[in-house]
């Protein structure tokens, strides 16, 4: 059955929730180590690690919740209407991280161009090599490729709700009696439930894998500077986000 | 009406990122027109797109640098090959020195997507692509920067074409080069082999689909052919050449926007407009006046390069060759201050930390020097907010270097 109950729901709230407060205590971790061990590549390599392991378990537990309910995860009540409205298949576009790396990089090196140009070196994101530059372009490129083949996918299922069974059973239906609801409907509306799980589960790891590579591609303190960056972001875009909910009323 | 247009413009009071487009979404006319691309089709395009940047021309880049720049060291006395006019600059420098280093400068190039979703940029680097028979001396070097518009494969024709026009042109000539006449033959031909065949278009490209000719597919061209005594650029659009000699910046070409008033005039003269659509546009569509390709905006968008010919002096520096993702956002005085400061040591060294820190393809901290170059003014293009694709070519012209 499609109809997710209402303890499901609270089960898919609760797995969000959860995960916003992991994200949160990331962060303070990460932060935590930079200012406690600085320049301690295998404590910062742990940590990095501790952050992919949580990306690797929400990921999974999304693909398990998913089946029964994926039209909640691609538009899921408890994140804000900002939020929701920028969502890609049910989460963030994976290029968002390789446009986060240029936005960093660039005004890290914008900010110290002078003392650059001295020779101080800090061996920030600011200070990307060709190689790394080189590669992180290959990345964009392959996840260009990997999104568009998602989105057209994704294209592909919506529209299918005009299709045959959806759009001749609707219209089958006698004038006063829209919207009614019996076997073939359910049946169909599931099958559109499990291609959404499908595409999300695929988005996920498209998402996870993306993050993996960027990872591996930066030194570790570069890595750990994209990570806290990229955390904050998420969690000032959910605050931000409840702050304007709440001034619209929608909350 | 045009002029009118073009006299209400606001460049710099209209920065955003949209009113930078050098064309007016070409592709959205077609995918109107057209079929949505096919996931197949995206995957082909995205192949295609990975061309110009992978790691491999990259890394092909660096190490001609280091083999051209190491190696071909030739003696020979002053009275042997000079021309006049080099002659003539030597004297000031090295005349009593009897040891001209006749080998290919040092360089490094950056090519990026950047901000941009399409990769149309492209960048052709051939170290002592021609060498004349009759002059030992004459050893040639050609770099080249292409920024495509409305689809990658005129900017790949360009760079996998273009240079063996110019090679062709000049080795028949028999005495001495006339490089305006080679030049311009070479943009000709160019020209015609993107707008003839669409048999010679690669099928990897998005707009593949789209009509069985790219009628509004074009290409900048700016090419610079470095021979031990001179620079020579040819230009088409409004990617730009800059020499930093002595520490100022000298412009090598002189971009080919429409509100030129040599090139408003030219297009007007040809029947066309140029109109006011965030920035001046011929026929209100191409932010340049210029190209290669753009079969639909003949005549008034014409392949003629504009060629420069300049002496070479002992206090060049360096020079910079970039698509417009870069000098909309640097200017040459800074981009030349930048890599000056880079190529005399004073720059980047590798930070400590880098993980792919080694140096297998830099032998030599000069090609390395170069190549933090391009590095740095790419990220900087990037840092203040470019939205294009940015590709970058510095050529260390440093005599002792």
């Amino acid at each position: 059955m499609a109809t997710t109950s209402s303890s499901e729901e609270s089960r898919l709230h609760c797995c969000f929730e959860n995960w916003i407060i992991q994200q949160q205590n990331d962060l303070r971790e990460l932060l935590q180590t930079l200012k406690d061990s600085p320049g301690d590549d295998k404590k910062f390599c742990l940590v990095i690690q501790k952050s992919i392991l949580h990306f690797e378990q929400y990921y999974e537990e999304r693909a398990a919740l998913a089946p029964a309910n994926a039209p909640f995860l691609f538009a899921p009540p408890w994140c804000t209407s900002f939020e929701n409205s920028h969502l890609w298949i049910a989460g963030c576009r994976p290029s968002l991280a390789i446009r986060l790396i240029y936005t960093l990089s660039g005004s890290q090196i914008e900010s110290h161009l002078t003392e650059y140009l001295q020779g101080v070196r800090r061996g920030n994101l600011g200070e990307l090599t060709c190689e790394q530059l080189g590669l992180v372009n290959d990345l964009q490129c392959k996840i260009y490729k990997e999104e568009e083949k998602l989105s057209n996918k994704m294209a592909s299922m919506q529209e299918d709700i005009a299709d045959d069974p959806l759009a001749l059973i609707a219209n089958e239906f006698d004038s006063g009696r829209v919207g009614e609801s019996n076997d073939d409907v359910d049946r169909a509306l599931d099958a559109h439930s499990l291609a959404l799980a499908t595409i999300l589960k695929d988005a996920d790891k498209l998402r996870l894998s993306t993050l993996k590579e960027l990872l591996a591609i930066l030194t570790p303190f570069q890595a750990i500077d994209y990570l806290i960056a990229a955390k904050k972001l998420h969690l000032s875009m959910h605050e931000w986000g409840k702050r304007r909910d709440q001034q619209h009323g929608s909350i | 009406m045009a002029e009118i247009c073009c006299e209400s413009k606001s460049l710099s009071s209209s920065p955003s990122r949209v009113a930078r487009r050098k064309r007016m979404e070409i592709r959205r006319f077609k995918f109107v027109s057209g079929m949505p691309l096919t996931p197949q089709e995206n995957a082909k395009r995205q192949k295609k797109v990975l061309g110009p940047i992978s790691p491999r021309e990259c890394d092909n880049a660096v190490d001609n640098s280091s083999n051209n720049g190491v190696i071909e060291v030739s003696r020979l006395s002053l009275d042997l090959n000079l021309s006049s006019n080099e002659a003539s600059l030597e004297k000031s420098s090295e005349v009593n020195t009897v040891v001209v280093v006749d080998r290919c400068p040092k360089f490094g190039m950056t090519s990026v997507c950047g901000r941009r979703r399409d990769m149309e940029d492209a960048v052709a680097i051939h170290p002592s692509f021609c060498k004349r028979d009759g002059q030992i001396l004459s050893r040639m070097h050609f770099f080249g920067v292409y920024d495509g518009h409305g689809c990658s494969h005129v900017a790949m024709s360009c760079r996998s074409r273009l240079h063996e026009l110019v090679k062709e042109e000049i080795e028949t000539d028999e005495v001495s080069v006339d490089w305006r006449l080679a030049m311009a033959r070479s943009f000709k031909r160019i020209d015609d082999e993107v707008l003839g065949s669409s048999d010679g278009v690669d099928a990897n490209c998005r707009c593949e689909l789209q009509a069985p000719k790219c009628d509004t597919v074009g290409s900048t061209a700016v090419v610079s052919v470095v021979t031990p005594d001179k620079i020579v650029v040819a230009n088409c659009g409004d990617s730009r050449a800059v020499l930093c000699r002595g520490g100022r910046a000298v412009p090598l070409s002189i971009d080919h926007k429409p509100d030129r008033p040599d090139e408003l005039q030219r297009v007007q003269a040809a029947g066309g407009r140029v109109i006011d659509w965030d920035i001046p546009r011929v026929l209100g569509v191409l932010a340049m006046s210029r190209a290669i390709g753009d079969g639909y905006l003949k005549p008034y968008v014409i392949s003629e390069p504009e060629v420069t010919i300049t002496g070479r002096t002992p206090e060049d520096d360096c020079m910079i060759l970039a698509s417009d993702g870069l000098w909309d956002k640097v200017s040459n005085e800074t981009a030349c201050g930048i890599v000056r400061m880079c190529l005399t040591g004073q720059g980047p060294v590798l930070s400590p930390s880098s993980p792919s820190e080694n140096d297998d393809n830099a032998g030599d901290s000069s090609d390395k020097a170069c190549s933090d170059a391009a590095l740095l003014l790419t990220k900087l293009a990037m840092a203040r907010n470019s939205g294009d694709n940015v590709s970058v070519v510095v050529v260390d012209l440093r005599r002792d270097s």
